[in-house]
């Protein structure tokens, strides 16, 4: 993880150090919550994939770059928690969302409070459908198609609804923390 | 940049291809859960009493009747369980005797706690805060009050992961109670009934039969733990395409405490 990172000086100083280290914490956090409450807590049994919320808010937030990196680091956390499943495949799935959000900044009117719920809402969707998909080509044991339809459009619902909670709040910690100074009136 | 990041991942998902076990990402597995699992101890010890309260709001008003329904039948198991005692000690002296197995609700068992879910939805796993320093190994039975709950997936040393019986990955040796026929059972993921497939063709199962755990089929679990019943039979039992749903004992959302046989697993296998 380190190795990677001090290769590319230039996004470890765009990060700053203060900086990655509470986007580090806010992506354990993310997925320590996912795990424990929101596994609870679930809509028909389904667990809300908040780890892509935050994920997607960051890259929204901060850029492409950012959002590779936090897709990449995040999802490879969760694939690291996953049980006999193949690693990376969250990362890569994560890492490609992130990308994409981070672009479709520059073309989001700036302060639109829309525009984060449906980025989330069609990144939740684009990521549960291939996830499934990149299993089941790689030949996983998988649950039937009703079934994976079933979890994708609940993972897209509970998402976006927690997104109106999680969005501002990564915004707020993304701002305490970053190295130019952001300002708001 | 994203090149060289999804290069990253394609070399991950070949690594862990070639693995079969242990290597890099083993260590990097136990290091992800050694950051996370502190976290997850202190939300699941934040949180539980408020997933009670949300559970619980709805019931304020039964609670009065239901204590003392509990007192009655309270007063009951205790009177029963004097008995089972005796039976018990017999039951073990008579099994010692002709040289039987040990049933399973004799074994040596740990209570372990329900740390963290698998933070995924295809998969159905939970982490428990025991692990090897309490004696767990791996492919040891878990089970709860009801019934069959899985098995011990992977230990590490003070925690471990169960695979729950409904997760599509493991499948179990099953059989229907008073009736000799052996199947298998795997589960369909949360909320969906088990499935059971039988060896051989033309078995009379009906809707409520019981289902519990079988020797045969290559099972892990000793036998006779309870597993559901039988709540749909679908096509012609002499059509091997024959469905058999079996609803499971356990309530698998409500896990809060687990037991793990001690002596099942490989000290099972051993002995057999």
């Amino acid at each position: 993880m380190d190795a990677v990172k001090t290769r590319r000086p230039n996004i470890l100083a765009e990060l700053g150090f203060t900086h990655g280290f509470s986007i580090a914490v806010i992506l354990v956090i993310a997925l320590a919550l996912q795990s424990t409450l929101l596994a609870r807590v679930t809509i028909l049994g389904v667990i809300p994939q908040i780890l892509l919320v935050v994920i997607v808010s960051l890259a929204y937030l901060r850029g492409e770059r950012i959002g590779i990196v936090c897709g990449f680091f995040g999802g490879l956390m969760q694939d690291l928690l996953l049980t006999d499943s193949i690693v990376g495949l969250y990362a890569m799935v994560y890492l490609l969302i992130g990308f994409a959000a981070g672009s479709f900044r520059k073309y989001a009117p700036a302060e639109s409070v829309w525009m984060p719920v449906f980025v989330v809402a069609a990144a939740s969707a684009v990521a549960e459908i291939s996830y499934a998909t990149l299993n089941i080509i790689m030949g996983q044991r998988w649950v039937s198609l009703i079934f994976t339809l079933k979890v994708a459009s609940l993972v897209v619902l509970y998402n976006t609804l927690l997104t109106p909670f999680v969005f501002p709040l990564v915004r707020r910690i993304a701002d305490r923390f970053s190295p130019e100074k952001v300002h708001r009136w | 940049m994203l090149l060289v990041f999804l290069t990253l991942c394609v070399v991950l998902i070949t690594l862990d291809f070639r693995s079969d076990d242990g290597g890099i990402l083993e260590g990097a597995k136990d290091v992800t859960a050694a950051v996370v699992e502190p976290v997850q101890r202190g939300f699941t010890a934040i949180f539980r009493p408020i997933g009670n309260i949300f559970s619980s709001i709805g019931e304020l008003g039964s609670l009065r009747s239901e204590n003392k329904e509990l007192r009655a039948e309270l007063a009951i198991l205790r009177e029963r369980s004097t008995q089972a005692e005796g039976v018990l000690d017999e039951n073990a002296h008579l099994r010692e005797l002709v040289e039987l197995d040990e049933p399973w609700a004799a074994m040596d068992r740990v209570a372990a706690e329900i740390t963290s879910k698998v933070p995924s939805n295809y998969q159905w796993a939970y982490t428990i805060g025991k692990g090897a320093a309490d004696g767990i190994e791996e492919d040891m039975t878990v089970v709860n009050a009801d019934g069959l709950v899985g098995k011990i997936f992977d230990v590490q040393e003070n925690s471990a992961t169960v695979l729950l019986l409904i997760d599509p990955r493991g499948a179990a040796g099953a059989k229907l109670e008073g009736k000799r026929y052996s199947g298998t059972i795997s589960g369909n993921g949360a909320d969906e009934p088990l499935s059971l497939e039988f060896i051989g063709v033309d078995i009379p199962v009906e809707p409520g039969d019981i289902v519990q755990t079988s020797y045969l089929g290559g099972s892990i679990f000793p036998p006779n733990i309870p597993i559901g019943f039988v709540s749909t039979v679908e096509g012609d039992s002499a059509n091997p395409e024959q469905r058999v749903e079996v609803q499971p004992d356990v309530d698998f959302t409500r896990l809060d405490f687990v037991y793990v046989l001690l002596e099942s697993g490989p000290n099972l296998e051993d002995s057999k």
